[in-house]
């Protein structure tokens, strides 16, 4: 595995779950506004 | 309330194409010779780069226009795009670090792209924040719009700081006077992963907005949207 591997995956996941949270808390807050 | 619906499946279809930008960022991009793996960054950073950027333009529009025209549809608007704004800002500055340490050996250095993102970033939160404070609707836009105003002055000078000054951030490489300096695969790439930011950019204002209306109405103790 490339050395820098593991700074591109965390990139990736990070970018993921900030998109899929804020995703998911916008549908929460327009359940009950 | 069919904007929200609206926003909400163009987010699903934004993420769902984000899985489909992965897979090609991942699998069929070729791996750039010196940066090895982390190059790969450059998929997410540079088009949640523009739109954090981009958000903030139209916060400044949506302000500019808010204060001639008195149009609340604005105030929501330029609300919408600096909370989606600020999710592409985290972005940015979660991914430029990491891809910083194994390519620059740092996490952060105070150069001028770097600060003035920070700066763009802190504008976004002094903007949210000042929409929170303020109690009044009608003071609360006006003070906002300055605010939103102030944010999307700062733009140009973060977009071109790396032109304007001496940093360790490299120059820009597809939004400059002269060709795009990338192979076809990899702007092919990143053009993909733009138009789903602008998917989720889309998604995200139409849903936020939506939700500010429904707050509105239930201040008013009017229908149930």
């Amino acid at each position: 595995m490339p050395e820098n591997t593991p700074y591109m995956v965390a990139a990736y996941v990070i970018t993921a779950a900030i998109l899929v949270g804020y995703a998911v808390l916008l549908y929460r807050r327009t359940l009950k506004p | 309330m069919k904007l929200l619906q609206t926003g909400r499946w163009i987010t699903a279809i934004g993420l769902l194409l984000l899985a489909g930008v992965y897979v090609r960022a991942l699998s069929f991009t070729p791996i750039e010779r010196t940066q090895g793996m982390a190059q790969k960054i450059f998929y997410l950073h540079v088009p949640a780069a523009l739109w954090a950027e981009a958000a903030m333009v139209l916060v400044g529009l949506g302000s500019v226009f808010y204060l001639f025209l008195k149009d609340p549809r604005l105030d929501r608007f330029a609300e919408a795009s600096a909370e989606a704004g600020l999710v592409f800002g985290s972005i940015v500055l979660t991914t430029g670090p990491i891809w910083g340490k194994p390519i620059w050996g740092t996490w952060w250095t105070w150069d001028a792209r770097l600060t003035l993102t920070l700066l763009l970033f802190l504008m976004y939160i002094g903007y949210l924040l000042l929409r929170g404070a303020v109690t009044d609707p009608g003071l609360r836009a006006r003070y906002a719009a300055v605010v939103g105003i102030c944010g999307a002055c700062l733009v140009p000078f973060v977009h071109l700081s790396v032109i304007m000054f001496r940093t360790l951030h490299p120059q820009p490489i597809v939004l400059k006077p002269s060709a795009p300096s990338l192979p076809g695969e990899m702007l092919v790439t990143l053009l993909l992963s733009f138009g789903v930011f602008t998917l989720l950019y889309v998604g995200f204002v139409m849903q936020r907005y939506g939700l500010a209306l429904l707050r509105e109405r239930r201040d008013r103790g009017g229908d149930h949207a």
